[in-house]
C-alpha cells in the first residue's frame, strides 16, 4: 500500500466513524434516573428581570433540603431553542419554565413529562390555590403538566387618554362600532388611530385572537388547534376575517405599521407621544411605558377590555393573551418529592409578594388579599379582576400551536393585514398547519 | 502549474528543464500532499462529516426530540411543492447580483483612491473602514433604529420617504437589506483592491504618462486591467457572502413583509430553527450547497480564473 493510497483510506475512514458518532449524539435520548447527578436538581428558566425571584425561591428550597436546586437562566430569546436541544438529553432540566398549551405539547407526545396528578392528588393545593382558568392550560389530555409561576398577561386596548379627550372620544370603545367610529374621530384629529408594531408580527396576532373569539367564541379555535381545520372556512372565521379587513381599510392602523415594532420602542412611542390613540398590547405595556416614560405611564396612559362585537358568539369577558407560565417536570428526574416541595412554594404567600413586588400578577386564588403591595394597585386589580371573571382566556396561538406552527400563522396574519393575501390565502394558510 | 511550466519554456535562452524522471527531484517547488494535511483534516471534521450528516438528516423527518424517522424522499417532494423554496432562491440570486452590481464599482474607486498618497487619505480611510469593525447585529439594530418610519430618518424626510413604509414593502425591504450590506462590506472590499492597486508597478503609469495618457485613460487602460484578479476574489466573496446573509434578513426585515425577503440562507434557519424541523431545513442546506457550488464555478469559468496568469506577465 502506497502512501496516498493509505492516506484517502485512513481520511475515509476517520469520516465515516465521525459520521457515527454524530449521528449517535443526534439521537441522544435521556438517560434514567440514575444517570443524572446526586442531591442535585437542575432548574431552567427564562432569562430576565423576574429571575430574581426565582433565585429567591431557589435560595429559600435550598436553605432546608439536602437535594439543592441548581437555577439555570437561558436568554430569553434562545430559550426555546435551547430547551428543544437539551430536553430530550441527559443535560435535561429536571424543571423547566414554559408556556403551557402548544410550548409543551410536543414534549408531552415524546412522553418527557410527568403528569403531576399524583403529586395534586397527596397536596390539592398544588391546583385549587390556582385560578381554575390559568391552571387549564396547561392540562393535556386530562392530566396537569404544569403549576403555574410568575404571572398573568391579559391583552388589553391600551389608550393614550389625552389623545383620546382631544379627539372627542369619552369613554374607550366598548363595542365594535364604537371602536370604528374612534377610528373616524382619531383620524380626523389627525393622529394614527392605532399604534401596532406589525414588524414583530405577534402584536397583529393578538387582533385576530380577539377578533376571532368575540365573533365565534372560544370553540372554533380550539376545534383548529384538536384538527379540525375545517372551522377556518366556516361563516364565523369568515365573518371574523371581514371585520379584520374592515378595519384595516378604515385606515385604523396607518400605512406603516408593517416597518414599526413594539420590541424597539416602536409602537409604545406612538402612543406614548400622542401621535396614536390605542394599542392593543398584554399587560407588560404598563411596565414598558413605566420604564420608557413614568410619567405618561401614570398619568395618561389608560387601559379597557376589547371591545364587545355586537351579534358574536364570544363572551365579551372572554381574555386571550398569555394565561400565565408553568412549571413542568421532566418525567427522568431523580427527586421528584423534592421536586413537589419545590412546586408547593408557587402558591406561598412569599411567592405571591415577591412576584407582585416586581410588577407581576400571580394567579393565587389569594393574590387579591396583597394586591395593595403593587406598584400600581389600581391597574393590579383591574387585571387581576379580569383574569378572575373571564370565562375563557385563551392562550395566545403561536403559543397554543407547537412551535413549528408559528412561522406559518405568523406570517399569514402578516400578509392578510398587508393586503397580500385575502381570506381565501388566509384560510388556506391555517388549514395547512 | 501551467503558468509554471509555460514559464519556464519561455525562458529565453534557459535550459528548459526536462521533465525529471526521479522522485525527489520533481518536488522541487512543488509541495508534497503533506503541506495541506492540517487543512485537509480541518476541512473532512468541520466541513464534510456536518455535510454527510445533513444529508442524512434530510431523509429524516426530527424536530430535535428523541431519534430521527427515516422518511425517504418526503422533505425533498415538500421542497419541490413549496413556492417559498424557489422564491427564496430568485431572492437569493437577486441578492448576489444586486450586491455585486452596487458594492464593486464602488469598493475600486475607494480602493484605487485609498492607494494614493493624498492628504489625510490615511485618516479618512480609518474612519471609512469603521463599519467592517462592527458586528453585523449591531449594525442591524442600529439601522432599524434610524430607519423607524415614525421617529427615524424617513420621519424626517416625508418628501423623500412617502410615509416611511420603507421595509413594509417588498422593494423598500430589499433596498434597505443591500444598502445595508453595502455600508457594511465596501470597506472590506476597498481593502482589498487598495491592496492590489498598491501593487500595481508605477513604472505603467510613468510610461503612460510619456505616452500622454490622461488620468482616466490611465485607469481604465492600466489599473482597471491590472485589478482584474482582484476583482474576481472580491466577486466570489460577495457571492458568498450575499448567499449567507443571514444576520440582516433576521433582524430588518425578519423574512418579511410576507415572505419577501426570505433568501435561502434565512429560509433554512427559519425552518430547523423556528420551525423545528430539521429534516426540511437540512434539505434547504443541501441545496444552498449545490447552488454555491455551481455558482462559484460558473463565476470561475466565466472569470477565467482557472487559468488565472499574474498580471505582471511581460514586465
Amino acid at each position: 500500500m502506497n502512501n496516498r493510497t493509505w492516506m484517502s483510506r485512513s481520511l475515509a475512514g476517520t469520516a465515516v466513524l465521525m459520521l457515527g458518532f454524530t449521528l449517535a449524539g443526534c439521537g441522544g435520548g435521556g438517560g434514567d434516573a440514575s444517570s443524572r447527578p446526586e442531591n442535585e436538581l437542575h432548574l431552567a428558566v427564562y432569562g430576565d428581570a423576574s429571575n430574581k425571584v426565582e433565585e429567591a425561591m431557589v435560595a429559600k428550597f435550598n436553605e432546608t433540603s439536602d437535594v439543592k436546586i441548581v437555577l439555570d437562566t437561558i436568554p430569553g430569546a434562545d430559550y426555546q431553542t435551547k430547551l428543544q436541544t437539551i430536553i430530550d438529553t441527559e443535560s435535561a432540566p429536571d424543571i423547566f419554565f414554559n408556556w403551557g398549551g402548544g410550548s409543551i405539547a410536543n414534549f408531552v407526545e415524546a412522553d418527557l413529562l410527568m403528569p403531576l396528578d399524583d403529586f395534586i392528588e397527596e397536596d390539592p393545593q398544588l391546583k385549587e390555590a390556582f385560578l381554575p382558568s390559568v391552571f387549564e392550560t396547561a392540562v393535556i389530555d386530562d392530566k396537569s403538566y404544569g403549576i403555574p409561576m410568575r404571572g398573568t398577561q391579559p391583552v388589553m386596548l391600551f389608550n393614550n387618554s389625552e389623545v383620546l379627550e382631544q379627539a372627542g372620544i369619552d369613554a374607550p370603545p366598548a363595542t365594535w362600532d364604537e371602536l370604528l367610529d374612534a377610528v373616524e374621530k382619531l383620524k380626523a384629529a389627525g393622529v394614527t388611530p392605532i399604534a401596532l408594531g406589525g414588524a414583530d408580527q405577534w402584536p397583529t396576532q393578538m387582533w385576530f385572537q380577539y377578533v376571532f373569539d368575540r365573533v365565534a367564541g372560544e370553540d372554533l379555535f380550539q376545534a383548529a388547534l384538536d384538527g379540525d381545520t375545517s372551522v377556518w372556512d366556516s361563516e364565523e372565521s369568515r365573518e371574523a376575517l371581514g371585520k379584520l379587513r374592515e378595519l384595516v381599510d378604515a385606515g385604523a392602523f396607518g400605512t406603516n405599521f408593517d416597518s414599526v415594532k413594539f420590541t424597539d420602542g416602536g409602537s409604545p412611542t406612538l402612543l406614548s407621544s400622542g401621535r396614536a390613540g390605542f394599542e392593543l398590547m398584554g399587560s407588560w405595556a404598563y411596565a414598558t411605558h413605566l420604564d420608557a416614560n413614568p410619567e405618561f405611564a401614570e398619568n395618561v396612559l389608560s387601559y379597557s377590555e376589547f371591545p364587545a362585537i355586537e351579534g358574536g358568539e364570544g363572551d365579551p369577558a372572554n381574555l386571550a393573551g398569555n394565561t400565565n407560565n408553568f412549571y413542568s417536570v421532566h418525567k427522568d428526574t431523580r427527586y421528584p418529592d423534592e421536586v413537589a416541595e419545590f412546586l408547593k412554594l408557587m402558591y406561598s404567600d412569599e411567592f405571591v409578594q415577591e412576584q407582585i413586588a416586581i410588577g407581576n400578577l400571580p394567579t393565587t386564588t389569594n393574590t387579591e388579599e396583597f394586591l395593595d403591595e403593587a406598584s400600581n394597585p389600581e391597574y393590579a386589580k383591574y387585571q387581576f379582576d379580569l383574569v378572575k371573571d373571564a370565562p375563557h382566556f385563551q392562550l395566545s396561538w403561536d403559543q397554543a400551536y407547537p412551535p413549528e406552527a408559528t412561522v406559518t400563522i405568523h406570517t399569514a396574519i402578516a400578509q392578510f393585514f398587508s393586503g397580500q393575501i385575502d381570506e381565501d390565502g388566509f384560510i388556506k394558510a391555517m388549514q395547512s398547519l | 502549474m501551467t503558468t509554471l511550466a509555460t514559464r519556464r519554456q519561455a525562458t529565453p535562452g534557459g535550459s528548459t528543464p526536462s521533465r525529471p524522471a526521479r522522485r525527489g527531484a520533481s518536488s522541487v517547488g512543488r509541495p508534497g500532499f503533506a503541506w495541506a494535511l492540517p487543512a485537509t483534516i480541518f476541512f473532512a471534521l468541520f466541513a464534510l462529516v456536518p455535510l454527510a450528516a445533513v444529508a442524512v438528516l434530510s431523509f429524516t423527518s426530527w424536530s430535535g426530540l428523541g431519534d430521527p424517522e427515516f422518511v425517504g424522499l418526503e422533505n425533498w417532494k415538500t421542497l419541490i411543492a413549496d413556492p417559498v423554496m424557489l422564491k427564496s432562491l430568485w431572492l437569493s440570486l437577486l441578492f448576489i447580483v444586486l450586491g455585486v452590481v452596487t458594492q464593486t464599482p464602488l469598493s475600486i474607486l475607494l480602493g484605487v483612491w485609498a492607494a494614493g498618497n493624498q492628504r489625510n487619505r490615511a485618516v479618512l480611510s480609518a474612519i471609512y473602514f469603521i463599519p467592517l469593525l462592527l458586528s453585523s447585529a449591531a449594525i442591524s439594530v442600529l439601522w432599524r433604529a434610524l430607519l423607524d418610519p415614525n421617529f427615524g430618518i424617513p420621519g424626517q424626510l416625508p418628501w423623500l420617504f412617502g410615509d416611511g413604509n420603507l421595509l413594509g414593502t417588498q422593494a423598500g425591504a430589499i433596498g434597505v437589506l443591500i444598502f445595508v450590506g453595502m455600508w457594511q462590506f465596501t470597506p472590506f472590499h476597498t481593502l482589498i483592491y487598495q491592496g492590489a492597486a498598491k501593487s500595481i508597478p508605477t513604472v505603467l503609469y510613468q510610461a503612460a504618462s510619456i505616452d500622454g495618457a490622461g488620468t482616466v485613460r490611465q485607469f481604465f487602460s492600466i489599473t482597471l486591467p491590472q485589478l482584474r484578479n482582484t476583482a474576481i476574489t472580491s466577486i466570489i466573496l460577495m457571492v458568498v457572502g450575499g448567499l449567507t446573509t443571514f444576520e440582516t434578513v433576521l433582524i430588518l426585515t425578519n423574512g418579511g413583509p410576507g415572505t419577501d425577503t426570505t433568501i435561502t440562507a434565512f429560509y433554512m434557519y427559519q425552518q430547523a430553527f423556528q420551525s423545528f424541523d430539521f429534516g426540511v431545513g437540512s434539505a434547504i442546506a443541501l441545496v444552498l450547497v449545490v447552488v454555491a457550488t455551481l455558482i462559484s464555478l460558473v463565476v470561475v469559468k466565466v472569470s477565467g480564473y482557472d487559468k488565472m496568469n499574474s498580471s505582471l506577465e511581460g514586465l
